[in-house]
């Protein structure tokens, strides 16, 4: 924007933020955009649309982003026509809209990572703008960037409050690359201005005008339902050489109004009124005694209702207490350019503090030892008192890394949308526990996964209208996505109301497939978990969505990946039911500790089954460490950890055997020492250990011994190769022998 | 009929220094003209920096008894000026006034 490399070296820093605010805007768009299909003509809806596109639009300007800004003022003019009635929402119409949106995703895409924008997408992209201006039934006005139509000024609503701006721009504001035009479009976006005075008189005549130089002093009423600081934010590029005076044109029941909008949380509709003092506590008593006399009358009074013809409480007043408790209620779910709450806290900031209390915990640990040995109680006891801090400070910060899994789930809104269109079934999808919490580094993990089984239940589980019909259900077809927590860890159960799973196909293709042995059956649950089988599918017909065979046992690995397990239930006919587990956190876990020569290794306490301990070394090892043993008269395959990692410590007399079990498969590991349960902080492995297979990570004891964390799953697989294939490139190779007794 | 400034297409921060110049000589090659034309038909791109110099030009003429008539506004210029306030100042009441 300005030839100026420091302007330059500005906007490169904020560009990230505005990109990362923006897929929260266009994210937002979306959700909102497939809630109104449900709800059409919601205004509330359709304002917090225009909304977002109008922030969109804002910042983008303030970016110089023309692109964006372009496109999304086409959009914006449609929402507008939506918002004023003049239009109403179509499903073809919110499909365009949808499309639009993937549209300017890709822009600001772009603007990331400028040049993929090719010439097909800009055809693309003018095609949708005909296709917009069309629809709102104004073709090419010619109207450039910025150029929306002034909403008639008038009487403030009730939800809204009326400020004034006055706004001294500072002189260097266009060499900064800033522009009040953008400034001002970003604004119309929280609300509508009106109103707006330039003085004429601040600016000099030519021949004392400075033309880069600015200004401006420009004077503006604006209605909006924003906090000030989000007004505020509106300046947040010009704010150090900018004079602004932002003032609430209000009454005293509109202070009433904003002291609600900034108190802390309270759910009571009477508390939230009277701790802002529109309503004192003797008056809130007459009218919670009133509504419960009307209760007893069998008739329900809403207590606002009742405070506004009792108490003489302000409409306004109780509008804005009603949204307060609205948003209480709601807040988990979307709640959209209502971020005032949060702070936004870089990812790689977060695991770095995590990182460090890892060592903390280590390092006291470590100090408890040490004081342990030195007999010294008093010692003793400080260092118990630091442990006990360190373990609080360890599930806070644990508490920090927490998302509530809402997100990942309103993703699915979209795709259930479009995937059901295109196999031409009718399905509501639902969610339940959307603020369900847990750790950042899963959720993210978890969305391929959860994807895959929605598919699924689209593509297999769930019936046309038509059949649903002939089976005497209801015609539209019901999926539902529920988090919750329970003991420790998070359930996730993804269930349809569709034809189920049919056990006697299952177990027919079980047969085919070699699977299970021709003519045996199984138990239910069995049946049903052979869906996770490797190369089980019993979709009919391959579509392009699912059933090409790789999926569930895909889904099941990835899952048990992330220290979790994956279960159906099914019912023929009522529908199925997956329900996921995983842990809270990928961060801490319960390992189990094992030594084998002076080397320390952990397994994940899950992945343990049992172990057999002290028992003589196994003998007829392979070259490579894999042998079997007997256990309750059954053949346990093997594999001993210091043939595998060619560890040089000499085979101590008698051994033990850690029982793993890995998708549905048992293994043994020899090992020389079990040493206990360990609250395991994971912590990654060095670059030097990267290459070694079957390790997920690293943890140092409080010795400050480093022990290596096994991957189950890729450990289960190096015991399973067929003997002679080397495990790992290592220069000396595998130099313990067989010769283990 | 007088003769005409036609703004350029860009009517930004990019070509403000450019145009002052441009407009202080039209105002000078005009000094009898009571009215001061400029034409704005071409005008895409708008900026405030834009604006500002087209408010300095309304301001210059001013004490001099002259007045700016902004001819063929585009909508882009129009949109610009209405989202600044300028709307009364720059496109309705300069031809009224031209009138008077």
């Amino acid at each position: 924007m300005s030839a100026n490399d420091a302007d330059q070296s500005f906007i490169q820093e904020a560009l990230p933020a505005f990109i990362s605010e923006a897929q929260e805007q266009i994210e937002a768009l979306e959700q909102l955009l497939l809630q109104l299909e449900d709800q059409p003509g919601n205004r509330e809806l359709l304002d917090a649309l225009f909304r977002c596109a109008h922030t969109i639009k804002g910042s983008a300007g303030i970016f110089g982003l023309d692109a964006v800004v372009g496109f999304t003022h086409h959009v914006e003019n449609l929402l507008d026509r939506l918002r004023e009635g003049q239009l109403q929402l179509s499903p073809d119409l919110s499909t365009l809209l949808l499309q639009c949106n993937d549209q300017i995703r890709a822009l600001v895409d772009e603007a990331q990572h400028p040049g993929s924008d090719s010439a097909e997408a800009r055809a693309r992209r003018e095609a949708l703008v005909q296709r917009l201006q069309a629809a709102a039934g104004a073709a090419g006005d010619g109207a450039a960037a910025g150029a929306a139509p002034v909403a008639d000024p008038g009487d403030v609503p009730a939800s809204q409050r009326r400020w004034r701006l006055h706004v001294r721009f500072g002189a260097d504001t266009f060499r900064n690359g800033m522009d009040p035009l953008s400034i001002l479009g970003y604004l119309r976006g929280l609300g509508s201005l009106h109103g707006t005075v330039c003085d004429l008189d601040a600016v000099p005549r030519l021949e004392a005008l400075d033309a880069e130089s600015c200004h401006l002093v420009i004077d503006t009423l604006l209605d909006s339902a924003a906090a000030r600081e989000q007004i505020e934010g509106a300046f947040s590029f010009v704010r150090e050489d900018i004079d602004l005076e932002l003032a609430e044109l209000a009454e005293q029941q509109r202070e009433a109004a904003a002291r609600i909008e900034a108190m802390p949380d309270s759910v009571r509709l009477g508390d939230i009124l009277a701790s802002a003092g529109a309503i004192s506590r003797p008056r809130l008593q007459q009218g919670l005694q009133a509504q419960a006399q009307a209760a007893s009358q069998g008739e329900t009074l809403p207590l606002g209702e009742v405070l506004q013809t009792r108490a003489g409480v302000g409409e306004q007043v109780i509008s804005a207490a009603l949204r307060k408790q609205q948003n209480l209620r709601e807040s988990g779910n979307a709640a959209p350019a209502d971020d005032q709450r949060f702070i936004r806290v870089q990812a790689d900031r977060l695991d770095a503090v995590m990182n460090l209390l890892g060592e903390l915990v280590i390092a006291s640990a470590g100090a408890t030892a040490l004081a342990r040995a030195s007999r010294q109680p008093s010692l003793v006891e400080a260092n118990q008192q630091i442990g006990a801090l360190v373990e609080e400070i360890r599930n806070s910060t644990l508490q920090l890394r927490m998302v509530p899994i809402g997100e990942t789930f309103s993703r699915f809104r979209r795709v259930v949308r479009d995937t059901a269109a295109e196999l031409q079934k009718d399905v509501a999808l639902e969610i339940v526990g959307g603020d369900t919490e847990l750790d950042k580094s899963v959720v993210e993990r978890i969305a391929d996964p959860l994807m895959h089984l929605v598919r699924n239940a689209l593509d297999h589980g769930l019936e046309t209208a038509e059949q649903r019909t002939a089976a005497g259900k209801p015609p539209r077809g019901r999926l539902t996505l529920a988090a919750c927590h329970e003991s420790g860890s998070i359930l996730i159960r993804i269930s349809d109301d569709g034809r189920g799973i049919a056990r006697q196909k299952v177990l027919e293709r079980a047969w085919e497939r070699g699977l299970l042995e021709h003519g045996s059956v199984p138990d239910d649950a069995a049946i049903l978990n052979l869906i996770f089988e490797p190369g089980f599918s019993t979709a009919e017909k391959v579509t392009n969505l699912s059933g090409r065979g790789v999926g569930m046992d895909v889904v099941r690995r990835n899952i048990e990946a992330l220290r979790g397990s994956v279960t159906i239930a099914s019912e023929a006919g009522q529908g199925s039911c997956i329900e996921i587990r995983l842990p809270l956190t990928l961060a801490i876990i319960d390992g189990f500790l094992v030594g084998v020569g002076p080397s320390k290794f952990i397994f994940p306490l899950d992945a343990v089954d049992e172990v057999i301990e002290n028992r003589p070394t196994a003998s007829g090892l392979d070259g490579a460490g894999r042998g079997r043993v007997e256990l309750r008269g059954q053949v346990l395959p093997v594999v001993s950890l210091r043939a595998l990692y060619a560890l040089d410590s000499p085979p101590p007399e008698r051994s033990s055997v850690v029982v793993i079990r890995s998708g549905g498969r048992r293994f043994g590991v020899l090992v020389d020492q079990l040493l206990g349960q360990h609250q395991t902080v994971i912590k990654p492995l060095a670059r030097m250990f990267r290459s070694l297979r079957g390790m997920s990570g690293s943890s140092i004891l409080g010795n400050g011994e480093v022990a290596l964390i096994f991957d189950v799953h890729s450990l289960c697989q190096l015991a399973e190769r067929p003997p002679g294939t080397p495990v790992r490139h290592s220069t000396h190779g595998i130099q313990a022998t067989a010769d283990l007794s | 009929m007088n003769d005409q400034l036609a703004l350029p297409a860009e009517l930004t921060i990019y070509s403000a220094a450019e145009l002052r110049r441009q407009l202080l000589a039209h105002v000078d090659a005009h000094a009898q003209d009571e009215v001061c034309r400029v034409d704005g038909a071409a005008v895409d791109q708008v900026d405030a920096a834009g604006l500002q110099l087209l408010v300095s030009l309304a301001r210059t003429l001013a004490p001099l008894g002259r007045t700016l008539r902004l001819d063929r506004p585009s909508a882009a210029l129009v949109a610009a000026c209405e989202t600044l306030g300028l709307t009364s100042s720059l496109i309705e009441a300069m031809p009224e006034r031209a009138q008077a």
